[in-house]
This record gives structure tokens, sequence and C-alpha cells, in this order.
């Protein structure tokens, strides 16, 4: 099995290690530092927007581009967490509540130089374990059915719209939304026109890319502006790697060496199941480090364990998404959606077969993240003064050219006015979803998987009868069935419990 | 506003729905589902949500308008990750001002953009985006503003037409 794991890895390197695939991964994880970098912008927003940009590039080399920005963005987040205590994006969050004490004690150099070996070490043990995970996995998928890849979709935006704590009914809302904006177009089984009105353009659907463009682009730029970023003097910072605090002392490596595994460790578990992410990863990573240590007081003062366990974690999920999406073909998160939309751009196929058909592709991709976690902690470590530059950059000087990014870039796409005003209300219907709690994420993963749910679904129906049986009888649905009634069902019981107890022992007062 | 957006979206389920079950076929002559099953399913699903999210936000704003309490806004999941790893309320974090206009000014903006791109072609509707916005957002710096407006939409045009060989809108000045 090493062996041929060593060999699709060398055929891999072959195709990331070519110099168009090494230049156009170093620009993806140059870009994915710089989106990660401005705050409200994330990975989601930052793949989307720079789908048009891959035009012209053969599939895998443009998917090892978009891969790099998701991954490069893990890193480029925590600058701002660190030095100006606002995360550049979700999954840094966590980095906060240590970075930026330790920042204020005066030690942001050895801060940004952890989090940099951090993340590497999270992101190169995921990549590790997706190349172990993902062939097996897609062997074992190879015998799913219909009602498995049903509930497996239905199991992982439940897991999307639960983890939004109490906005998870909206959650639920906004991936039914996605849903209904997926049945636009031709149907496959039928061939009847639904929801075209007549024009043309729809027949072949609403285009996923315009739609994820104006959600996360648009709509994340609009709530930015809503917030007031673009009033903002940008923030003059400093800093230079020739000092001799930026260096992070022994006591920092010694004090952390078990938070590397064990923050990758969750935070790749959290990457795997579908809905949970690097958001959720980064914070367990940071609740269990805070648990298990000696001493809990120091933390959230600027204690190094604090930073680097999220860091460990976010990056390791950010891999561990990757595992789903390359062995099953169903991605767990906003971003994760956004490249399968970018692989099914490309024609290609995504699902357990995957591996199988384009072994170039996945083997390269894989390889590809081995690579850019190296070009990552590099720049992370050595380019820093560079990064912390474009933080110089005022906000309502980066507002215009995300703008003509994502017009001009939905626009070239098909050539499409009808689809660049698709962008626009989809990018309304985003800020209007960030402002009152609903998930845009969760509305772009089930446009992305609409067809294959509702395909899935059909063939379900149609093959038990109408009775739905297989969801009970085959033993791998059956599972998945009671990880989704249990995601249903417990918080809701839990609902109708709470209140009955505080009654109760607002009584026995 | 909330209110208003949760009715908004009862409303475009209903209207969803409707058009699906009038104008789709739901099930074969052999009994099968067709076209509009799923649209079906999902559009029942969606007015039902969308209903109890409507009386939801509508008691909400009922007991604002009733204690005169209003939260700031919704607070960011960002903002409630980190309430909840702190253990504080997640508008202690995720406040400050809001900034609604500038978004309806930015929004009106994008429509004009899109609106007279086909018109005037691609480069000349970036460069009038760009000098609208950056004169209305960044009065202080007008020579920047100008280079600014005239240099990035060069470098898209040229990274999107001549590198990419992109089809972009094409105006009167052939550009």
């Amino acid at each position: 099995m090493l062996g041929e794991i060593a060999s699709n890895l060398s055929l891999g390197l072959s195709v990331a290690a070519s110099p168009e695939g090494f230049l156009f991964l170093v620009l993806g994880a140059f870009l994915g530092m710089i989106v990660g970098l401005f705050p409200g912008f994330g990975p989601a927003a930052g793949i989307a927007v720079l789908i048009p940009m891959t035009f012209g590039l053969q599939p895998t080399i443009a998917i090892i581009m978009l891969a790099g920005i998701y991954y490069g963005s893990m890193y480029g987040g925590t600058i701002t967490s660190i030095l100006i205590n606002t995360p550049g994006e979700s999954a840094t969050v966590a980095s906060t509540i240590d970075g930026y004490p330790l920042a204020q004690k005066g030690r942001a150099g050895p801060a940004l130089v952890m989090q940099a070996i951090a993340s590497f070490f999270g992101g190169t043990v995921g990549v590790i374990l997706i190349t172990a995970l993902a062939p097996s996995l897609a062997d074992f998928a190879a015998s799913f059915g219909p009602s498995e890849y049903f509930l497996i979709i239905a199991v992982g935006l439940l897991m999307l719209t639960t983890m939004m704590g109490d906005n998870k009914f909206k959650g639920f809302i906004s991936a039914l939304i996605g849903f209904a904006i997926g049945t636009v177009g031709v149907d496959v089984m039928s061939g009847q026109q639904r929801y075209t009105f007549g024009s043309p353009e729809l027949i072949g659907g609403v285009y996923f890319v315009a739609v994820a463009i104006g959600l996360f682009g648009i709509g994340e730029l609009l709530h930015c502006i809503f917030n007031g970023q673009h009033r903002q003097p940008a923030k003059r910072l400093r800093i230079s790697f020739r000092d001799k605090e930026f260096w992070p002392s022994r006591q920092d490596y010694y004090e952390s060496r078990f938070t590397f595994w064990r923050g990758s460790a969750i935070g790749f578990i959290a990457g795997v199941l579908p809905g949970s992410g690097a958001t959720l990863g980064s914070i367990i990573g940071y609740s269990v480090e805070k648990k298990v240590a000696k001493d809990p007081e120091k933390f959230g003062k600027g204690e190094m364990r604090g930073l680097v366990a999220p860091e460990a974690a976010n990056n390791a999920a950010s891999a561990g998404a990757m595992v789903p999406l390359l062995s099953l073909g169903i991605p767990g998160s906003g971003a994760t959606a956004v490249l399968l939309g970018a692989f099914l751009m490309w024609g290609l196929q995504p699902g357990p077969l995957l591996i199988v058909n384009d072994p170039e592709f996945v083997w390269g991709l894989i390889a590809s993240m081995y690579l850019g976690n190296m070009i990552l902690i590099a720049m992370s470590i050595f380019a820093i003064p560079l990064f912390v530059k474009f933080l110089d950059i005022p906000y309502v000087n980066v507002v215009p050219v995300i703008v003509l990014l994502c017009v001009v870039g939905a626009f070239a796409i098909n050539a499409s006015i009808v689809e660049t005003w698709i962008l626009v209300g989809s990018g309304l219907l985003g800020f209007a979803m960030k402002r009152y709690g609903y998930s845009p994420a969760a509305t772009v993963l089930a446009l992305v998987l609409g067809s294959m749910a509702e395909e899935t679904f059909l063939q379900t129906y149609i093959i038990s009868q109408g009775t739905m049986s297989l969801f009970w009888e085959r033993p791998v649905s059956l599972v998945l069935s009671v990880i989704l009634l249990t995601i249903v069902l417990v918080p809701a019981a839990l609902a109708v419990m709470r209140p009955r107890k505080a009654q109760a022992a607002g009584e026995a007062r | 506003m909330k209110t208003l957006f949760a009715a908004g979206l009862l409303i475009l389920a209903i209207g969803y729905t409707a058009y699906g079950v009038t104008t789709l076929t739901l099930l074969t002559s052999s009994g099968r589902p067709a076209a509009g099953f799923f649209p079906l399913v999902v559009g029942m699903l969606l007015i039902l949500s969308c209903a109890i999210n409507l009386w939801g936000d509508w008691r909400a704003w009922l007991t604002e308008r009733r204690t005169g309490i209003a939260p700031l806004h919704q607070a960011e999941p960002e903002a409630e990750a980190k309430a909840d790893t702190l253990g504080v309320h997640a508008h202690a974090i995720d406040g400050g001002p809001e900034f609604g206009r500038d978004v309806l000014i930015v929004f009106g903006y994008i429509c004009g953009f899109v609106a007279v791109m086909t018109f005037v072609g691609a480069l000349l509707a970036m460069v009038l985006f760009m000098l609208v916005f950056l004169f209305t957002f960044n009065r202080g710096h007008p020579l920047g503003n100008l280079v600014y407006s005239l240099a990035l939409p060069a470098c898209l045009y040229g990274l999107f037409k001549v590198l990419l060989n992109a089809s972009l809108p094409i105006g009167p000045l052939g550009l």
C-alpha cells in the first residue's frame, strides 16, 4: 500500500512541481494570504471571485491555484488576528484570544512565527492523512447507492445549519433557497423546462459561479461597508524579521510540543465532518488545549499554546475538508462547495471514481498541498513585513478591486449580462442573509449539490417503489439515517425539555 | 427590516411553489415522480419553514417594540463563535455604528455599472464606476483617485481581454 501511495504521489508531484503548476501554486498561495488578510473576506469569497481568472488554464493547474487560495487564507487570516485583534476570516477567530495579547506583550514576532509553524504542521499532518484516507474512503464509497448519497448530502447540510447556534432554522431555510435555485433549468430526468420563464439563458440552469461570486463576493463586501470598514483608516504597522525579538524562544517550542499534535488531530476530524469545518475545529482545538493545560489561567493572556492549538487545528481542518470532497464529491463548507463547483466547471466528475478516472488531477492536487504548505511557511515567516504592508491599503481602495473582479469576472464566464444581473441580485441576497443571520454557505452548498440531491432522492424513491425503504434497509443508509434523525430530534427534544426543567426548578425554589 | 426580509422570503416561497404546481408535471402517467415533484417538496418545506421563521421574527419584533430594547444588529457568526469561547454576549464584540446608506449607494453604483457596461463597453464602465465610487467615499485624494481609476481598469481589462482572451462588452470606442 505504501508503494502505491509513493507512486501516486510521485505522479502528483510531476504535475504540481512542473514549472506551470509551481508558478500557479505560488500565485494561489500568495493570493490566499492576501485574501486571508482582509477581514470579512473569506476563502469562499476569494475562490469565487478569482475563478474567472483561471480561464485558459488546464483544469489541474486551475484547481491547484484555487486550492492554494483556500488553505493560504488560513495562514494569512492569523496575521491580522495577532497584530490588530481582527480575524482575517472566521477560522482564525480563536487565534485572537491569545495571539493579540502576545502582540500587546511585545511578542508579535514570535507569535507570527509560531502560528506559521503551527499552520505548516497542521496543514502537513492534514495532507498526510488525506493521502492515507482519501483512496480508502473512495474505495468504500464506490459501493454507495443513491440512498447513501442523498443521506450524506442531507447530513452535511444539516450539520452545517446546526453549527449556526440560534440561527440554525435560518440555516435550514438558506439550504432550501439553494435547492430552489438549483431547480431552475431543464429537468435531467424528463427534459421539461422549470422556472426558465421562457429565457434561453436559464435553460442550462442558474450558473453557480455567478451566484457564489454574488453571495460571497458582493454580499460580504456590502456587509463590510455596512460595518463601516470603508471609513476606517489604514492600520500602519511595521514589523521586521531582522529584530532579535522576532524569533520564538526555546521555551515556546518546548511548551507547545504536544499542542501541535493535539490541534492537528482535532482539526482534521472537525474538517472531515461535513459542516463543522475550520472555524469549529479551531475553537474546539483552543478549548481542549485550555482544558488539558495545568495552568489554564494563563490562557487568554498571551499564552503561546493558546495560539498554536487553533492554528494547527484550522489548517488541519482545511485539509480534512478535502477528504469528503475528493473521495465522495461532497463538500462540507462554503469554500469547498465553491471548489466543487470549479471541479464541475472544468468538466471533472466528482465522486469516488474521480480518484480512478483522474489520478493526475487528484494526486496533483494532493501533492500541491504538500508543496503549498512549504511555500506558505516560507512566505509566512520571511514575507510577513510585505504582507503587513498590505494592511496599509485603506479598505476604500480595496472595494473597487473586488467589485470590478466580481462584475467583469461574472460577465466573462459566459459573456452573459443575465448572469451578471444574477450576480448583482445574489449580492444583495448575500448581504441580507449575512445581516439577518442566514447562511450564504448553506445556500451555495445546496445549489451545488441540488441536482445530485434531486437525482439520488428520486432514484431512491423509484427503486424502493415509493416506500423509501432503502433508507433503512441498507446498513450504511441505516447508520446515516440514525445520524440524521439524531441531528434533527436531539436539539428539538432539548428545546422542549429546557423550559420544563426551568419551570420545575422555579417551582422547587 | 429583518421581519420584512422574512416576509419577502415567505412570499417568494409561495410564488415558487404555486408557479411550480401550475406549470410543472408532478407525476408521470405511470405514477412516478416527474419534473415538478422535487420543486414541490422543496417549495412546501420552504413555505412551512419561512412561515415559522416569520412568526418567530414577528414575535421578536413585537417584544422589542413593547420593551423598547432593540439589539444593535444581528451578531456576526465570527462574533458569536468568539463570544462563545470567551463566555460573553456576542453583541459585546460585534457592535458599533452601521452604514446602511453607504450600502445603498454602493449597491446603486454597482447596478449602474452593470447597466451601462453593455452600452459604453467594459473598460469605460469600469473607469466610470471607479471615479464615481472614489469621489464619493475618498474625496480627499483627487489625483490619486484619478490615477487609480485609470490604472486598475486598464490592468484588469488587459488581464481579461488580452491574457485570458475573455469576451467583454465592447463600447463605441471599440474597447
